[in-house]
């Protein structure tokens, strides 16, 4: 507002006007569904997740793991040399306790995301969840083992994990 | 190299997602008029700068040129011409229609604009720019207040 505005112009409408059709609404709810295509390295990674292993990949060149597996090599400009399999320990980097959930609602236990670097990748870090702690005895270089979703349950995508805890 | 390419077209994964996404859209001061007009009084509305003399429709609440009010509302005939057409043999999604739908803007005499709807009971080839057509409401009670309520225009038998 300013000395010459007073009030807003226009026309307020509330969610009470379109509930008890005050007014004329035209809804549209379109079909987003859609299917990509995880490729070889990706493709894999997700695979080994679903057989409980974590995968990555090695460039000879610069001697670095990708993590998750892909084929190229961004910093060497050329297509990796092999297949790493990788410890399902490693140490937090860094972390967040967070009260809201993805909606922003508010949750009663919060959640910790956190970026893991995975044993025998020399630092290459993952995003994901710890628990089983007390959010405040969180450390960065406290060191983690994944737990994993029972076999069943496991679809092949990085939640087969289902949260990282203390060792 | 010891990376194992993919062979078999089975052995890749794809990602399925959804993007959930859910709109509601409002017309507006004017657009609520007329659609309303529309529904409950089967008419289509234009609003009058005198100013500019122009009739707009579909009707706004104030004039585009000289950004005066439009505070005079007018009843439109129900019969204009086809500016243009096109026929359409393929829907949204690119699948091919049993039958081709005729879309057409339909300007009318006096007014700056038009609508843009179907043509119907006519043979696509048959159609042509100029053509005088007349507007087919649906009946009263399946009108919901949106375009459709107009089900299409029709040439108009000479």
């Amino acid at each position: 507002m300013s000395e010459k505005v007073k009030v807003w112009p226009g026309t307020p409408l509330g969610e009470k006007d379109i509930k008890e059709k005050r007014i004329l609404v035209t809804e549209w709810q379109p079909n987003l569904k859609y299917a990509w295509d995880t490729g070889i390295g990706y493709g894999k990674y997700f695979a080994e997740l679903k057989k409980g292993r974590i995968v990555g990949t090695r460039c000879a060149k610069c001697r670095r793991v990708l993590l998750p597996a892909r084929v190229f090599c961004e910093w060497c400009f050329r297509t990796v040399d092999e297949w790493v399999y990788l410890e399902d320990t490693g140490t937090v980097n860094t972390f967040s306790v967070a009260y809201t959930g993805t909606a922003a609602e508010r949750l009663k236990e919060p959640r910790i995301p956190a970026l893991i670097e995975i044993d025998g990748s020399h630092g290459v870090a993952i995003m994901h969840l710890i628990s089983e702690i007390d959010p405040w005895k969180v450390k960065i270089g406290m060191r983690v083992r994944a737990v994993w979703k029972p076999e069943p349950e496991r679809e092949g995508a990085i939640t087969d994990i289902a949260y990282w805890k203390p060792i | 190299m010891p990376l194992d390419k993919v062979t078999q077209v089975a052995q890749t994964k794809p990602w399925h997602g959804d993007i959930p996404v859910y709109g509601q859209y409002t017309f507006g001061i004017a657009g609520e008029r007329f659609f309303r007009d529309i529904k409950d009084k089967g008419r289509i509305m234009g609003a009058e700068c005198a100013a500019c003399n122009l009739v707009y429709v579909p009707p706004r609440i104030y004039c585009e040129r000289c950004f005066g009010e439009l505070a005079k509302w007018l009843e439109i005939p129900n019969r204009g011409v086809v500016h243009t057409f096109t026929v359409a043999h393929a829907d949204l999604d690119g699948n091919r229609l049993k039958e081709p739908v005729v879309v057409a803007l339909v300007k009318f005499d006096g007014v700056y604009g038009g609508l843009v709807h179907r043509l119907g009971e006519v043979e696509p080839d048959k159609v042509a720019i100029g053509m005088a057509v007349e507007m087919m409401l649906k009946p009263k009670a399946e009108r919901t207040g949106s375009i459709l309520d107009i089900n299409y225009f029709r040439p108009i038998q000479a």
